[in-house]
């Protein structure tokens, strides 16, 4: 039964496990995926929990309906994070999340540090720790590798640090597969810590169906329909590089770290139309009916892989002043294999190419002269950080790189929460700006990111959609308060249930929602939970979130923008003259937490909390 | 009928599998579906759907005083039978060998390949 799935409680140190059911009370209040995580950190959340401490908990949990017949089958991973200092999650797609249940679990803790190098093997309900002196220093892929051929199967699911995760790189990701990356917020950097080089999993239990035959008729339902929108059918066809072109007409992409906002017409070089000669096929994530990713293959160099993103074309590419989309491939390429964030790893670079162009950084501590596109300056920074060598070093400290680069680096270190900004630039698109500002990660577009504000609905359409007045208008504040409001529910739901973003309405105003998110829920596991109390779940997880901010002592004045969105209008290209106005920005931020119910500071009142049943 | 397979548009996503064991058993199992998904998922080369030929002359059968018309309509077979079979298109797991019945004549698996990797 997808009920009976247990967590495990894995403690380093002592190399001992203990596995426990998850109530039916807690899989209401948090479904599973990124709630669950949510619920089980608070219980560890304090200022004072070092990121790299072994108290610090590495939660992986899958979503609820992850490994059954739904939207995607996807994973979060949670920790306080090395990189911002505050809240830490990422979500990872592959088959990873899928092997897990199947085994019989749904989420690991893992605390403690051990003393040598182990991995996690977790078979049909059995947790060991295995030695792994031999995996030190192999790349992810190699990892993964050595893995399945020591242990004989194929069929082995890896989810792993490379060397950067190893060398405590702040943002390290875990990876899993040829492209799969719980990316975000230094997750591998925490894993590293722990000496924990990988967790490995197979499983074979059944996962019991409540009501097979409504279940998989209302599934096919659902499939068709989705299946036959626009959004699903393009991205099926070119993958997420299919933005970069909107982006750049629109002028919301990061170029030079955001001094400029597109690259006009140069921009046909990095749009998904070239990536075509590169890519061998369409694959896709365990249960996704989309398939969104390309596989490619690069024949000059003689390597192959999974990628790029839209999101890694735009921080290795366009941000750093690159427009060599083989460069990129590869740049993205070695970033997967050392375990790097792509995004971060382009916005660290780009500041410091930044602080370089203003004379604030010298070639005495960057080595070499940090010029915008200069491909093999990226590439060797990349083999750098990860090594943790020379200038690499001092990149790899992240956000903190700024003790070394001093006071007036600050400005142009582009951050939110002390987390990087992305591969965007939002002083055009109201509502995306917000959803930076609010996000409980730091700088982020996948906590509530309202892509659907491009298409520019009818009012009423959208009036019917978020419960209230939205402007149809890209560049108005009105109403966009609610939108992002919306979103940040909705995504926490669907990161709970294991769903993916590209499934839902992040895009498409056609896929499943919360209507169909509780019916699958019902007819899969006999779990009743109503359309209206999904929304309070996700109001439920995002006010935890923010309760946790709070206790880093975050409020209102941390909901912001780097200075250049208010001071600096977008000087050139379509979206010329764009800034982010201050009072707009602060009305937008007073509709959104009065819909949160946080008080003006943006801390959670104590009858929002009673409310969502968070009292402790 | 048989169910074709065109490898070079699977995606990989075992929709066909989990759709395969949810139909005949009630519960989603990868390992009890007829149908696999054979992946080199760490190299760049392509998925292979595996899944039983519905040959004319079932060599799977070999030795064995048993009607085909009256095996090819079941799932669940003998194991023995995976090990006769040319193409090795037999799943095989626990005690059983997973047989493509084409679910009676609508094949879930069809239904759920959006990139029609899979057709009769």
């Amino acid at each position: 039964m997808v009920l009976d799935r247990r967590i495990a409680f894995v403690d380093l140190r002592t190399r001992t496990t203990e596995t426990k059911p998850i109530s039916l009370d807690l899989r209401k209040k948090f479904l599973g995926g990124r709630g669950m995580n949510m619920y089980l950190l608070s219980r560890y959340y304090s200022p004072h929990l070092d990121p790299f401490s072994p108290q610090n908990p590495l939660i992986f949990g899958a979503g609820l309906l992850t490994g059954t017949l739904g939207f995607g089958a996807r994973l979060n991973v949670t920790s306080k994070s090395p990189e911002s200092g505050h809240l830490g999650d990422s979500n990872i797609g592959g088959d990873f999340g899928a092997e897990l249940v199947k085994a019989g679990f749904s989420h690991l803790v893992i605390t403690g540090k051990s003393e040598g190098p182990v991995y996690l093997l977790i078979r049909d309900n059995k947790v060991e720790i295995c030695d792994a002196h031999a995996l030190q220093g192999l790349d992810t892929i190699g990892t993964q590798k050595s893995i399945r051929a020591e242990l004989g199967d194929e069929s082995i699911q890896v989810a792993c640090i490379g060397p950067a995760g190893e060398n405590l790189v702040r943002f390290a990701s875990i990876r899993s597969g040829m492209k799969s990356s719980a990316g975000r917020t230094g997750m591998g950097a925490v894993m590293g810590s722990k000496n924990l080089k990988a967790v490995a999993v197979r499983g074979t239990l059944d996962i019991k169906i409540s009501d097979p035959e409504r279940y998989l008729k209302s599934y096919l339902r659902y499939l068709k329909k989705f299946m036959a929108t626009k959004w699903a059918q393009a991205l099926g066809k070119q993958g997420t590089p299919l933005l970069f072109r909107l982006a750049n007409a629109m002028g919301f992409l990061s170029v030079l770290n955001n001094q400029e906002t597109t690259v006009g017409e140069q921009g046909s070089r990095l749009e998904a139309e070239a990536l075509e000669p590169y890519s061998t096929g369409m694959v896709a994530c365990y249960s996704c009916p989309v398939h969104c990713r390309h596989r490619f293959f690069v024949e000059e160099r003689g390597y192959g892989g999974e990628g790029p993103e839209y999101a890694s074309i735009g921080s290795l590419g366009t941000k750093l002043g690159n427009l060599d989309l083989e460069n990129i491939i590869y740049a993205v390429e070695l970033c997967n294999r050392y375990g790097l964030d792509t995004i971060s790893t382009g916005t660290y670079m780009a500041w410091a190419m930044e602080l370089y162009q203003r004379g604030i950084l010298q070639r005495e501590m960057t080595e070499v002269p940090l010029v915008w596109g200069d491909r093999e300056v990226i590439l060797d920074l990349i083999h750098k950080i990860a090594h943790r060598e020379g200038f690499g070093n001092i990149l790899a400290e992240g956000p903190y790189a700024k003790e070394m680069f001093g006071e007036e680096s600050q400005e142009y270190f582009l951050g939110v929460k002390n987390f990087p900004i992305e591969m965007t630039d939002e002083r055009l698109p109201k509502s995306f700006a917000l959803g930076m500002a609010t996000s409980t990660r730091g700088a982020c577009h996948m906590r509530s990111r309202p892509s659907i504000d491009v298409l520019g609905l009818p009012e009423d359409v959208l009036k019917k959609i978020y419960g209230g007045p939205v402007s149809n208008e890209l560049v108005s504040y009105s109403g966009k308060g609610r939108m992002v409001w919306w979103h940040e529910l909705a995504n926490a739901v669907c990161d709970s249930l294991g769903f993916c973003r590209f499934q839902s309405v992040f895009s498409s105003p056609h896929a499943p929602h919360y209507r169909q998110f509780s019916r699958l829920i019902a007819l899969a596991t006999g779990l009743h939970v109503t359309p209206k109390a999904l929304q309070t779940t996700g109001e439920r997880i995002y006010t935890l979130e923010r309760m946790m901010l709070a206790k880093d002592g975050l409020s209102r004045r941390d909901d912001t923008l780097p200075k250049r969105y208010f001071e600096e209008p977008i000087p050139e290209g379509p979206a010329k003259g764009a800034v982010i106005l201050r009072d707009g920005f602060d009305r937008m931020l007073d509709e959104y937490y009065r819909l949160h119910g946080w008080d003006e500071n943006g801390i959670p009142k104590k009858r929002t909390i009673a409310r969502l049943g968070l009292s402790e | 009928m048989r169910i074709k397979v065109d490898k070079e548009h699977c995606s990989g996503c075992h929709l066909c599998e989990m759709v395969c064991s949810l139909f005949h058993t009630g519960t989603i199992n990868t390992e009890r579906s007829a149908i696999r998904i054979q992946k080199d998922d760490l190299n760049t080369s392509l998925n292979e759907p595996i899944v039983c030929r519905q040959c004319k002359e079932m060599k799977c059968l070999n030795g064995e005083n048993v009607e085909e018309k009256l095996e090819r309509p079941k799932f669940l077979w003998e194991k023995d039978r995976a090990e006769r079979c040319p193409f090795q298109a037999l799943t095989v797991f626990g005690e059983h060998a997973y047989h493509c019945d084409l679910c009676g004549g609508r094949p879930q698996c069809i239904r759920v390949c959006t990139p029609k990797a899979l057709y009769v």
